[in-house]
């Protein structure tokens, strides 16, 4: 029967709509990564890789000492920076998203947000050194208050530093997606809670959390993919003391090590798809969105 | 009530919120100042002068300090973006307007370009770094490699753009146009795009302003020539400057220049389609 | 132009989704230069239908005829069937003139710019639309788009108008007003209106032909008159609204129902027995009246003035509901206590019986 044809004809022409953006990411986006993969197992010479297949580079990553710490370094950045967002962004989420009655406020906050966002990445992260470091402007302000007699030092080229300037850069990944989960929220259900007798932590522990908790898985997900796959950050604020995963691979391919940082990317791969479908696990975000 | 008193202390709260999303950029904008070419990139403040700035145009009398390798970056950076945002944008338009129909393997492909924006850019930078050198046998340059890389990275997001504009979109107008006697392709032209214009436009933007300052992808994929978030990356290991804060204000200044343009793009394109309906009866 | 000349007929159309068949076999003759009317509740693909017609989807089998063409496969930008939506569907971003001049602007076929906005101009006075030429469709009310969309496919000249549900989103008054300015327009062209409508006043005071689509089928079809007085089926007395239905049991000669057992003249088959009388076919009585057939007695609930007439509401012993429409030309109404009981009768041969045994 011809009655199919149209139907296939419209097939075809969605093919076709959606056949140059899928070639793209294949070719630009998956092949690479295959590509990671297949490298990580290649042989390393001193300044050149061959593809004889072999376990060496994965076994160097495993017996030094400084690429297993770079690991563990960039899990507990990345956990205590993602709590930092999240106990940082929620309140303020919280304010703009649900607080504030009118529309065209919470909407000037947001804005408010993420003009910073128009800044160059790097500018930003570099504009914390003045502001961070020993003669820096917060040290000006706690010793104008008083409250410290001589310059704080651990401020800059630190841990703390790469965390502080992290925490700023993506808590407004936070703050978006909560703010706009909670701009959803029924304000008659709040009310209807309230008349009949519910304090408001009740009222935020039963309702307005539950109801919030999609927009912060995406929160997290952002967080957590962006802090994952830093190291400008810490390249600048912490003088090289803090190693992520990021930053081996930056010098490893800087020497040329290639398979060395194949290594770390495959790593880092599967960090990443591990805490992305553990995050998925908690709120189906297809019925949500 | 609880939250009577709740509101007030999360109002100061947010104050202070705003303040630390700020603050490191008043302290920059204040530096942008220092005297120079003496004054170094801390308080206190020796003279206000607006030397860096003029430093930053090869304005002031040469010194040890070298001025910002800013010039053909800075075009490479609007060339790439501009590549970028064309390239992201007719894409994303392309992939949302066939998400309007409901088709087998749309959940893979909506992952698939969603991943674009979720890999970090290390990983896209390495792979494809990897795959021009050992399989593909090419050199790595901006308008190549990091150019498609920026296209990955852009093209998710000129796609859900457009994803939520289409998702609001009530098709029947496009069927009364093809009812009309009027062919699916001038009906996209004369109907379906004026009306999603607006996002277009957003979904430029966004192409545009990652684009244009992306820089993990672009370091590892855009070979020697620098673009100008390498230039920045470059000061990072050498002694700082006040040059590099005044560079921030106007790069601040031109990305809030970009944002009025489109500002008045969407207010045009608002007004442009009825203007044109007015002109046309005139003539 | 020869009337009951064929302009479009559907051969076995058939489309489904998924495991929902929203047009099932359907076949049907659609007479030239007429106002049909499809009657269906919500859920019986009377909207499908239309935009297979139109060719906004494709049937998964079967064929479409128009004008002695087979359009199954042409797209809809070559079919030359109008279609008016039910939201009226004007493009936002264009005038109301640049809404009715759209087709010929962008169509297929030259036409100078002095003939387009000339037949543009004429459409305007034709839907009666002047001095709101330049608004765009925000600043103009209900009524006045639906003049526009349809303005803007008269002016392409189609042999073929379908209208989904055209009325629906406009308030009762105006939809009274429309409803006569619909016909008057269809008259002074040589045009075809396939309405498709919910609203069984609607499709009865409009269509010359109507017909009645009921689960992807079409189960009756024929004038106002034929389905109004005839319906062929108790689903068709039933969308009418216009019908009390008895179940019951039909054998030889009779009709055994919660009225008694009345003796039987006709019968139309149907799977099922069912006794229908017009709503203004059943009166009411005090008890001990003569009557003029069976006896049927119920409570009175209420009763509903409908400007021409009045409907009173009565309940039989087994909760069935029972409307009796009194027309008020037939002079004033009775006055009916709340809760007492009267007898309901009617003429036996007023009754529509269906039922699988056909009397002789």
């Amino acid at each position: 029967m011809s009655t199919g044809s149209p139907s296939t004809q419209r097939n075809t022409f969605t093919g076709w709509l959606l056949a140059p953006g899928v070639f793209w990411m294949i070719l630009f986006l998956v092949a690479p990564i295959m590509m990671i993969v297949y490298v990580s197992f290649w042989t390393q010479t001193t300044f050149a890789i061959n593809s004889t297949l072999t376990l060496d580079s994965w076994k160097n990553f495993f017996s030094s000492e400084a690429y297993v710490g770079a690991l563990w370094t960039t899990l507990r950045l990345w956990l205590i920076v993602l709590a930092l967002t999240f106990i940082i962004g929620y309140p303020a989420a919280l304010f703009v998203g649900l607080l504030v009655k009118s529309k065209t406020v919470s909407t000037i906050l947001l804005v408010l947000c993420v003009i910073p966002f128009w800044t160059s990445f790097l500018i930003r992260v570099l504009a914390w050194r003045p502001m961070l470091g020993k003669e820096g402007a917060i040290n000006i302000i706690l010793q104008k208050l008083g409250l410290i007699d001589s310059p704080i030092e651990v401020l800059l080229f630190s841990e703390l530093s790469v965390i502080i300037g992290m925490t700023q850069i993506y808590v407004v990944f936070m703050v978006g997606p909560i703010a706009f989960m909670l701009g959803r929220i029924d304000r008659n259900i709040i009310e209807a809670a309230r008349d009949l007798g519910a304090g408001f932590g009740r009222i935020f522990w039963k309702i307005i959390f539950p109801l919030s908790l999609p927009g912060v898985v995406v929160g997290a997900i952002f967080v957590s993919v962006m802090v994952l796959g830093e190291f400008a950050t810490s390249g600048a604020l912490s003088g090289r003391k803090v190693n992520l995963l990021g930053n081996i691979i930056v010098t490893q391919v800087g020497s040329l090590k290639w398979a060395m940082a194949s290594v770390v990317g495959v790593i880092l791969t599967i960090l990443l798809g591990i805490v992305v479908a553990g995050f998925l696990r908690i709120v189906d975000l297809k019925n949500e969105l | 009530m609880e939250s009577k008193t709740l509101k007030p202390i999360l109002a100061v709260y947010v104050a202070a919120f705003i303040l630390f999303l700020y603050g490191p950029f008043i302290v920059l904008g204040i530096l942008s100042f220092q005297q120079g070419p003496e004054g170094g990139p801390q308080f206190p403040i020796i003279e206000w002068s607006t030397y860096w700035y003029k430093h930053l145009f090869g304005l002031t009398p040469p010194s040890r300090i070298a001025p910002l390798p800013v010039g053909e970056a800075l075009l490479r950076s609007l060339t790439l973006a501009f590549m970028t945002m064309v390239t992201a944008t007719v894409l994303g338009v392309m992939a949302a307007q066939a998400f309007r129909r409901r088709f087998r393997g749309a959940g893979i492909v909506f992952y698939l370009i969603v991943l674009g924006m979720m890999v970090p850019g290390v990983l896209t930078g390495l792979g494809t770094s990897l795959l021009a050198n050992n399989v593909v046998g090419i050199e790595r340059h901006w308008w190549t490699t990091a150019f498609v890389t920026h296209v990955v990275y852009t093209f998710p997001f000129a796609f859900l753009v457009m994803l939520a504009i289409l998702n609001r979109f009530d098709g029947s107008v496009e069927e009364a146009a093809w009812s009309l006697g009027v062919s699916p392709a001038r009906t996209f032209r004369k109907v379906t795009f004026p009306l999603i214009f607006p996002g277009v436009l957003s979904a430029m933007l966004f192409a545009f302003t990652l684009s244009f300052d992306e820089f993990p992808r672009t370091l590892f994929a855009s070979g020697r020539d620098q673009t100008l978030p390498l230039a920045i990356y470059g000061t990072f290991s050498v002694e700082i400057h006040p040059n590099i804060f005044a560079f921030g204000v106007m790069t601040t200044l031109f990305s809030f220049a970009l944002l009025t343009v489109y500002g008045i793009l969407m207010g045009l394109s608002v007004r442009r389609a009825k203007k044109i309906a007015m002109q046309e009866d005139i003539s | 132009m020869a009337k009951n000349e064929s302009i479009f007929r559907l051969e076995n159309i058939t489309r489904r989704f998924g495991a929902l068949t929203a047009l099932d076999n359907i076949s049907f003759d659609a007479p030239r230069n007429e106002y049909i009317s499809l009657l269906g509740p919500s859920g019986s693909g009377k909207t499908s239908l239309l935009r297979v017609v139109a060719g906004f989807e494709k049937p998964d089998t079967g064929r479409i005829h128009f004008m002695g063409r087979d359009i199954t496969d042409l797209p809809a930008h070559k079919r030359g069937i109008g279609f008016v939506f039910q939201n009226f569907a004007l493009f936002p971003h264009l005038t109301v003139f640049e809404n009715i001049a759209f087709g010929l602007r962008n169509g297929t076929d030259d036409v100078t710019d002095a003939e387009i906005n000339s037949r543009a101009q004429d459409m305007v006075e034709l839907v009666g639309l002047e001095g709101l030429e330049d608004r765009v469709p925000d600043q103009i009310s209900g009524g006045q788009k639906q003049r526009v969309a349809l303005a803007r496919t008269l002016i392409m000249q189609p042999k073929l108008v379908l209208l989904d549900e055209p009325l629906g989103a406009l308030d009762a008054n105006l939809r009274g007003r429309m409803q006569t300015e619909l016909r008057q327009i269809r008259e002074r062209l040589d045009v075809t209106f396939l309405h498709v409508t919910g609203s069984e006043t609607e499709s009865l005071a409009m269509g010359d032909t109507v017909a009645v689509l009921d689960r992807g089928r079409i189960i009756q079809s024929g004038t106002p008159e034929q389905i109004h007085d005839t319906p062929s089926s108790p689903d068709v007395a039933l969308f009418l609204n216009r019908f009390n239905l008895f179940d019951g049991r039909l054998s030889a000669q009779s009709f055994q129902g919660p009225f008694g057992t009345v003796p039987v003249s006709y019968v139309c088959q149907n799977p099922k027995d069912v006794y229908a009388v017009r709503y203004d076919r059943t009166k009411a009585f005090r008890k001990g009246d003569a009557l003029p057939g069976p006896a049927l007695p119920a409570r009175f609930l209420a009763s509903e003035y409908l400007g021409s007439s009045i409907i009173s509401f009565f309940e039989t012993a087994d909760h069935k509901q029972v409307e009796v429409d009194h027309h008020l030309s037939f002079g004033d109404p009775d006055d009916y206590n709340v809760g007492e009981e009267y007898i309901l009768s009617w003429d036996p041969r007023h009754a529509i019986v269906f039922g699988s045994e056909v009397a002789a």
